[in-house]
């Protein structure tokens, strides 16, 4: 009842302040480039939202944390720290895809990213894109997408930056960052390393988390050149993993995962007044060792590389309208313990419009089409505009068809694996408004989702399971996130909530998707005066449901999270020091049924920038 | 006794035990019988107004089974308030993949009644993790939790725990009882192949004593107390062999090719029928479905039947003398001294486990594997579906209490 009360009074202080016009803080400086620039030039009438340095500096043990208390995504975490899957507006895991530098890195193997094997702190910007992106970003893009970008920055400038923390369960943490770069040359590095032992008490269970102990290292380097019109850019990216998967209540475990991704990303852009063409080529690799008993050598594992390459031409007609083609081909090439080894080629092309009408309306038409690989290729549409009643006041609308191809597993799995699947389709609409006042921002979408030929794992006539393409589903729900900022002396106040109703159910039995929410909600509440800052978290999640007839539940529950920070005053080398106490109620909750969540913690860190 | 003398005396029997079975104490006294009951049966009003009266020696509590010291004190020792699950039905339901609890549910004889999870019920416990299977020695169930690594002992009728037996087993899947040893298989580590082994388990204590090693991937396990069968399904791969143990000395008398995949085992006579399904499609070495006899004298195979290549079927049964069985989504009967496997069905549905018990066939249907499923009741005489009642989450193992 008292997290109700903060709320609501949270929400009442935002919606009743006066307001003026803002600046939009996506618009950026000329020399600052990121590799994919339809995320923001083709979408006008989609919803895209970066969250700030702020956030990814306080919960950057993984993309998990960063996303379950900044976004609506509702994330299927088997206990802390182990897989981790998002729902996006009600779809499932392998519905949202993860897009580093403009190419999806969601798994060949299981179609999904598990969203704790990403360091969010690699990445410069990381962009929530709500609503079907298939046709930009191809398969997976249902719910939305998650976009990891680099930037590169030709300017001068030399940074360092190194943080390390310690919490509880023996949990450390480094992070650094480099950064030099000149007018024509930019260069970084980043390595995070973490390592915990995880073996948080299970409250009022008498028990630890006693198998989940996890460590993961990613290093990142980017680089980029120009001469006259030509510009190179290299983005690379390590990941390596080794967790132990924890034991639930009722059953022990002794297992370990061990993943490893690597990702590399060329690109060669030529700009002239009217044309920027880029050439991209790319290789992505991942690999998963699973091992039942993590003291012995037996793994099985599943590896794929990715051979990526891919034209893109923009053309500005006018200063109104603009063209994008792409023409992609990819090379999956994909083994595994149980899936043989096989591939798949791809050719796609897609055309994105975009057309100021007038100050007022914007609109932008996209297509997709795709080749040579198995399976029937729908042609993909997407439509979204922009209208832009009022300097405060906005209406975004989009709809598309989206599709899911079937995974290498879907397809190839002994026993099972069926290699007459067709892709996952699905219909969306949405419809968003957008009110920017200079001290508030508030957004309210609503979104429908009717989605076929969904690939379902179930048990054939001989006793074993095979995936078809036969669920439907039905998603529809409303979103609100809201921004508010207050500034009087040297006080400054932010309070950014989100939250969202999501109804999203089984076409067969007319039941809730198992493990979505129909509530969720975030609150972050910004304190800063002078050197000191504080900041408090809320996270609410609903009662989600664990069988088909929704007779099993997960209970709802609210968790709280307090943290502060203060930077000292030394000459040219800023320290800060801070700490968080996570779960300061120390409740306990499962976020999976029969797997606790962690129990009150803490962390500390020192961070120097130099 | 005829038909109806048998309702009546069974609908009197439900009715006594449901009226009293709230009673924490197993041995029913008379006067409760009497408040319970209401009035509607004097029986236990009569007696307990006089003990000694010879009117005593009548079937007091109506079981066919006259008795002088049932009316004294309201019960029959030979036919005494065993539980609140006496006379049913018991099934394991493996419980959802992945997390959470298995769960047993008991239906009453003349399905009048079904309950959830009667173990969490009786203990306030969960079970665990894939409850796998259920066996049974005199009074007690032996409840085995496959990746709970943990076997649960219950009283069968009242399911009140008696002792958990958590050390010495590693993905344990089948039990069964000779006298006081009890015998477990245990995959091991499914990814190898040399570590599969049959745990052994004194009754008395209820600890694990030894283990046997065999080959890899050991199921199903039966017994004709001289030896212990276990067929080797194989785990997550496949295996054709079944091992027989001497249970004098529990040692492993001797190994037998019998066909890929045996999956399912009965005992009929003096023989051993075992239905195994062959290697699936996709291992790319597809192989038939084969169904063999063994003679338990000579532990030799004897007879076999060989089903078409693509024939893969499971779930053995024995009514009478009836072997069943399901294939390709349908259930095929065969008489034990048939020469060839029968050409059609009886029965239509896929099922995930089922048995035949007197003239019946119990069959579950798991539905989506991740709600509620459903065991359904066959009349084989008819072989029409009589009784269709919903149970608990992948329902793998049907018993019998009676």
């Amino acid at each position: 009842m008292r997290h109700f009360y903060i709320l609501f009074v949270l929400f009442y202080c935002a919606s009743s302040t006066s307001v003026l016009a803002q600046l939009d803080s996506i618009q950026k400086l000329d020399e600052v480039i990121i590799a994919d620039t339809k995320l923001t030039e083709y979408a006008e009438g989609f919803q895209v939202r970066s969250l700030s340095d702020s956030i990814l500096s306080r919960d950057n043990a993984s993309l998990t944390d960063v996303l379950r208390y900044n976004s609506s995504i509702y994330f299927k975490e088997n206990g802390y720290g182990m897989v981790s899957s998002p729902s996006f507006r009600g779809t499932n895991s392998s519905q949202t895809a993860v897009i580093w530098n403009g190419i999806s890195i969601n798994s060949n193997l299981n179609g999904q990213t598990d969203f704790n094997l990403i360091a969010p702190n690699s990445s410069d910007q990381i962009t929530i894109r709500s609503g079907g992106g298939s046709v930009q970003y191809g398969s997976g893009a249902i719910g939305g997408s998650i976009h990891l970008n680099n930037e590169i920055a030709f300017r001068k400038n030399q940074k360092n930056e190194l943080e390390i923390s310690y919490g509880s369960y023996e949990t450390s943490k480094a992070i650094f960052k480099s950064v030099t770069s000149s007018d024509n040359i930019y260069s970084s590095v980043n390595v995070s390393y973490i390592n915990s032992l995880n073996d948080y008490k299970y409250l009022g269970e008498g028990i630890k988390n006693e198998n989940g102990a996890f460590q993961k290292l990613n290093i990142g380097y980017n680089f980029g050149a120009r001469f006259n019109n030509h510009v190179f850019t290299w983005n690379s990216n390590y990941f390596y993993g080794d967790r132990n998967f924890s034991s639930s209540i009722t059953a022990p475990s002794k297992n370990n995962y061990k993943d490893v991704t690597t990702r590399n990303l060329l690109s060669w852009t030529l700009k002239s007044s009217q044309l920027i063409s880029k050439f991209k080529a790319a290789h992505l690799f991942e690999r998963y060792r699973y091992f039942p008993d993590k003291d012995k050598l037996l793994f099985s594992e599943g590896k794929s590389n990715t051979y990526i390459a891919d034209y893109s031409l923009d053309y500005f007609a006018s200063k109104r309208l603009k063209f994008n083609a792409i023409l992609n081909y990819t090379l999956i090439d994909a083994k595994g313990s149980n899936i043989g080894s096989n591939q798949r080629n791809t050719l796609s092309a897609v055309l994105l419009m975009q057309h100021k009408v007038s100050s007022i309306l914007s609109y932008g038409l996209n297509v997709r089409k795709e080749f040579l690989n198995d399976f029937e290729n729908p042609l993909l549409i997407s439509l979204d505009g922009k209208l832009q009643l009022r300097p405060w006041y906005a209406i975004k609308v989009n709809a598309s068809k989206n599709y899911r191809v079937p995974t290498f597993n879907d397809l190839f799995w002994e026993a099972g694996g069926n290699i007459g699947l067709a892709p996952e389709t699905s219909l969306q609409a949405e419809l968003g408004q957008v009110f920017e006042f200079s001290n508030l921002k508030f957004n309210l979408n609503g979104f429908f989702i009717d989605s076929k030929d969904l690939i379902s794992w179930r048990p054939n006539d001989s006793g074993f399971w095979q995936p078809i393409n036969i669920a439907e589903t039905q998603n529809y729900g409303l979103e609100v996130t809201s921004e508010y900022l207050k500034s009087f002396n040297q006080h400054h106040l932010s309070v950014l909530m989100n939250y969202s109703y999501t109804k999203a159910t089984n076409k067969e039995k007319n039941n809730q998707l198992l493990y979505v929410p129909f509530h969720k909600a975030t609150g972050l509440l910004n304190y800063q005066f002078k050197k000191f800052s504080s900041y408090y978290q809320v996270l609410y999640t609903g009662k989600v449901f664990t069988t088909t007839d929704n007779i099993g539940v997960v209970d709802p529950y609210w968790v709280c999270n307090l943290g502060a920070e203060y930077q000292l005053n030394t000459a040219h080398t800023p320290i800060t020091i801070g700490g968080k106490i996570n779960n300061i109620f120390n409740i306990y909750y499962e976020n999976v049924a029969y797997r606790p969540m962690p129990d009150r913690n803490f962390q500390l860190f020192i961070n120097f920038k130099f | 006794m005829n038909f109806l003398k048998k309702l009546s005396l069974l609908l009197f029997v439900t009715v006594f035990l449901f009226s009293c079975s709230s009673d924490d104490d197993v041995n029913v006294e008379a006067p409760n019988c009497e408040q319970a009951i209401n009035g509607t049966i004097d029986i236990c009003t009569i007696l307990t107004e006089d003990p000694t009266d010879p009117i005593g020696l009548e079937d007091c509590d109506a079981d066919g089974i006259n008795n002088l010291t049932e009316c004294q004190n309201g019960t029959d020792p030979l036919d005494a308030f065993l539980g609140d699950y006496e006379r049913g039905i018991l099934i394991t339901n493996e419980g959802p993949f992945g997390e959470g609890t298995g769960t047993v549910s008991f239906i009453s004889e003349d399905f009048s009644s079904t309950s959830g999870s009667i173990f969490n019920t009786v203990n306030n416990l969960d079970l665990g993790n894939i409850v796998q299977s259920m066996g049974f020695n005199g009074e007690n169930a032996y409840i085995v939790v496959n990746n709970s690594n943990k076997m649960h002992v219950v009283n069968r009728y009242t399911f009140e725990l008696i002792a958990t037996i958590e050390t010495g087993l590693d993905n344990p899947r089948n039990f069964v009882a000779v006298e006081n040893t009890g015998y477990v298989t245990n995959w091991g580590d499914p990814f190898d192949d040399n570590d599969d082994y049959v745990a052994l388990i004194d009754l008395t204590t209820n600890t694990i004593t030894g283990s046997i090693p065999v080959d890899f991937g050991p199921e199903k396990i039966v017994t004709d107390r001289t030896s212990v069968f276990v067929a080797h399904q194989g785990g997550y791969g496949q295996n054709n062999k079944i091992t027989i143990i001497d249970t004098s000395n529990n040692t492993v008398n001797s190994t037998v090719d019998v066909g890929d995949v045996p999956n399912s085992m009965v005992l009929f006579e003096d023989n051993l029928w075992i239905l195994c399904g062959g290697n699936p499609n996709f291992t790319g070495n597809e192989s038939n479905g084969r169904l063999v006899k063994l003679d338990l004298n000579s532990n030799n195979l004897i007879q076999a039947f060989d089903f078409g290549t693509t024939d893969h079927p499971g779930s053995l049964s024995l009514d009478d003398s009836n072997l069943l069985f399901n294939l390709n989504g349908a259930v095929f009967s065969m008489d034990n001294n048939a020469t060839s496997l029968p050409s059609t069905s009886i029965i239509d549905g896929f099922f995930y486990t089922m048995t035949a018990k007197n003239g019946k066939l119990y069959a579950t249907d798991a539905g989506d594997f991740s709600s509620n499923g459903t065991l359904k009741v066959f009349d084989l005489s008819t072989n029409s579906e009589i009784e269709s009642t919903v149970v608990g989450i992948i329902p793998g193992g049907i018993y019998f209490n009676e």
